[in-house]
């Protein structure tokens, strides 16, 4: 147990602290997980504090950042994926229609979490995106044409 | 009273307990069932905080404050959605762990009689509340349902708090 504590401490301050936003830890602690056997994996971990200690501080890690956006008020969680969007370096048009179309923040959901608590979260998520989408065509509406077309090209 | 008035009231709570049993969930819902744990008691805070986040005012005005109609809309629908699920999941998460106490409790030698009462009547409200909540949710969107929700996630914790004190003193295990 002190192990895994450890090993969640390490984890906290070497990578997770270092990410701007919980957006962008319940990501990456999602993709730390495997597709097929929703298992945790983290090579560096591991080497340090055991295979099984480094996945569950994974595991404890991935569910507290998403029970912590969970309980945020829409406005801030709004913010929060603004701030992601932003940090992802890709064009907003192109990466709100992106997790509209193809809705990979499911993927980021952690496994055996209360249901009610995934439909809340993948609401909230749904409806940010149309919140920034509605803003962006806002600010857009206020461009003169010419400004646009950065935006629209790439 | 007024036998008009008592089917009345009978044929709402019948239509109610209809709702909650026939009621399909979404299909947005089922995908995520699977692996919830159901059976279980949330912690306190997490059923409290659910129940305030779903229902919350906070976040329907500032859905308002951007003052667009298709926004308003799409948060209705989203909300409504979550709510309608929230209260089945209550309902059924109470129904089992009432079953496994029924159970349980067969095998009691030290069965309390006014606790069981009680435990049964808190059951009762409950399931009445969950469907009250599930056809207002429906009729009239989640926000009208803030205190009425309250009430039926405290009874909720109530209930799911009373089992494992009755369990212990009756000497069974559930």
């Amino acid at each position: 147990m002190a192990l895994v504590r450890k090993a969640y401490d390490d984890l906290e301050r070497r990578t997770l602290s270092g990410m701007p936003g919980d957006f962008a830890r319940l990501i990456y602690l999602a993709s730390t997980r495997d597709y097929n056997s929703g298992m945790y994996h983290h090579e560096g971990l591991a080497a340090r504090y055991g295979i099984e200690q480094a996945r569950e501080a994974l595991q404890t890690a991935h569910r507290e950042i998403f029970r912590g956006l969970v309980s945020l008020p829409l406005e801030q969680l709004v913010a929060e994926l603004e701030r992601y969007v932003r940090n992802s370096h890709e064009a907003p048009v192109g990466f709100i229609h992106a997790w509209q179309e193809l809705e990979p923040y499911r993927v980021a959901v952690p496994m055996e979490v209360d249901s009610t608590m995934v439909q809340l979260f993948l609401s909230n998520v749904r409806l940010a995106l149309e919140i920034l989408r509605f803003r962006q065509e806002k600010s857009q509406a206020c461009q003169p044409a010419s400004s646009l077309q950065p935006l629209l090209g790439r | 009273m007024n036998p008009s008035l008592a089917l009345a009231a009978a044929a709402v709570f019948a239509i109610v307990l209809l709702l909650l049993r026939t009621g399909d969930p979404e299909p947005a819902d089922r995908a995520t069932d699977g692996p919830s744990k159901s059976g279980a008691i949330p912690d306190q805070l997490e059923a409290t905080a659910l129940a305030e986040r779903i229902f919350s005012r906070e976040d329907q005005e500032f859905v308002a404050r951007l003052q667009s109609r298709r926004l308003q809309q799409l948060y209705l629908e989203e909300r409504r959605r979550v709510a309608v699920h929230w209260v089945r999941r209550t309902s059924e998460d109470v129904s089992g762990i009432m079953r496994k106490h029924r159970l349980s409790s067969r095998q009691s030698t030290n069965l309390n009689a006014a606790t069981e009462a009680k435990l049964f009547w808190q059951f009762v409200e409950l399931k009445f509340l969950c469907g009250v909540l599930q056809l207002l949710a429906r009729v009239s969107g989640p926000h009208v349902l803030v205190n009425l929700a309250a009430h039926t996630g405290t009874l909720y914790q109530r209930i799911g708090q009373a089992l494992p004190q009755i369990n212990a003193v009756d000497g069974t295990a559930s």
